[in-house]
């Protein structure tokens, strides 16, 4: 046991004595221009994904220009069509209901 | 050539995969596990392409995994490609990566290693010659480190190792993990991890047993 324990601690000061490995710096830059690509291709496809969801197969511009066009006219429609009368600015509709009148017409009469 | 096993934890494809302890962990110690795993915020960052999460990842872990890969590998550029691959599969796997399966360390320690077994038996047998010729102890000319007698023999002996004895002593001798921990990495028992390093002691102590004695 004694000797395994002394093997185990010969081996640890044996194997300390091999030289650090050294980082390069090439290595990160490679390491981190691989992180920066796969995050690219995740966020293209992220947006593919979506694309399709609104209109399958259609290329990117399609789906942009038809939602860009519905904005500009839901906001033109907003700014340039007037207020009808009834809903214009400071007329108030009040429902004239008074809950003690008698009914307009009698219960059992035959019309 | 069948490539090794991947690693258990964003195997969100292959959840049979995971270490079968993992599978009847209690729920306790997965969240003990997820509350001391320091890296679990930073690869869920990383996953969602926080570029510094990256850069702080690489810098707590690249040392260490380049270390193990050349140990692993007895050459710089292939242990560097190794890594490389190692962290590629990181990048890709990040977003899928679930807190609490398997301590991300562990996890990364192994995707290195299946790295570095795949290159091994990738190898031509030109190279392999190359592998036996590099247990000779004659010294080389092609750096000045292999010159400086003992780290060389060292080397030497450690590559002319069976790769599982040779990643058995880097992990626990040379990285300093503790045996579960080890296991777990090469995806063993513990009683196995445990004769692979008695055969690589022995064999390492029959090869630099001079040494010893000087």
């Amino acid at each position: 046991m004694g000797n395994t324990d002394q093997d185990k601690m010969w081996l640890e000061s044996a194997l300390g004595t091999l030289p650090t490995v050294p980082v390069p710096a090439g290595l990160e830059r490679r390491i981190l221009a691989d992180f920066d690509a796969v995050a690219a291709r995740r966020r293209a496809s992220l947006l593919g994904r979506l694309r399709d969801a609104v209109w399958p197969g259609a290329p990117a511009w399609r789906p942009a220009f038809v939602f860009g066009a519905a904005l500009v006219i839901g906001l033109m429609a907003g700014v340039l069509i007037p207020l009808e009368d009834g809903m214009a600015e400071g007329t108030e509709q009040t429902a004239a209901v008074s809950l003690d009148a008698p009914p307009a017409f009698e219960i059992g009469e035959n019309s | 050539m069948r490539a090794a096993t991947e690693p258990a934890n964003p195997s969100v494809k292959s959840p049979t995969a995971l270490p079968k302890a993992d599978c009847a962990r209690p729920r306790a110690v997965i969240e003990a596990r997820q509350m001391i795993d320091p890296d679990t915020d930073l690869v869920q960052r990383a996953g969602q392409g926080d570029r510094a999460a990256a850069q702080a990842l690489m810098a707590r872990h690249l040392p260490k995994m380049l270390t193990l890969a050349r140990r692993m590998m007895g050459s710089q550029a292939e242990a560097e490609d190794a890594v490389q691959d190692a962290f590629l599969k990181l990048w890709t796997h990040a977003a899928r990566w679930e807190p609490g399966k398997a301590k991300f360390e562990t996890w990364l320690y192994r995707v290195t290693m299946n790295k570095c077994y795949d290159r091994l038996r990738k190898r031509a047998p030109a190279s392999l010659d190359e592998a036996v010729e590099v247990a000779d102890p004659a010294p080389r000319a092609d750096s000045l480190l292999e010159k400086a007698g003992l780290a060389e023999e060292i080397e030497a002996a450690l590559q002319a190792l069976p790769e599982r004895q040779r990643a058995a002593i880097v992990l626990c001798h040379h990285q300093e993990m503790g045996n579960i921990e080890a296991a777990e990495v090469l995806g063993i028992s513990v009683e196995a991890l445990e004769s692979l390093l008695a055969r690589g002691r022995r064999t390492l102590r029959a090869r630099l047993g001079h040494l010893k004695e000087e």
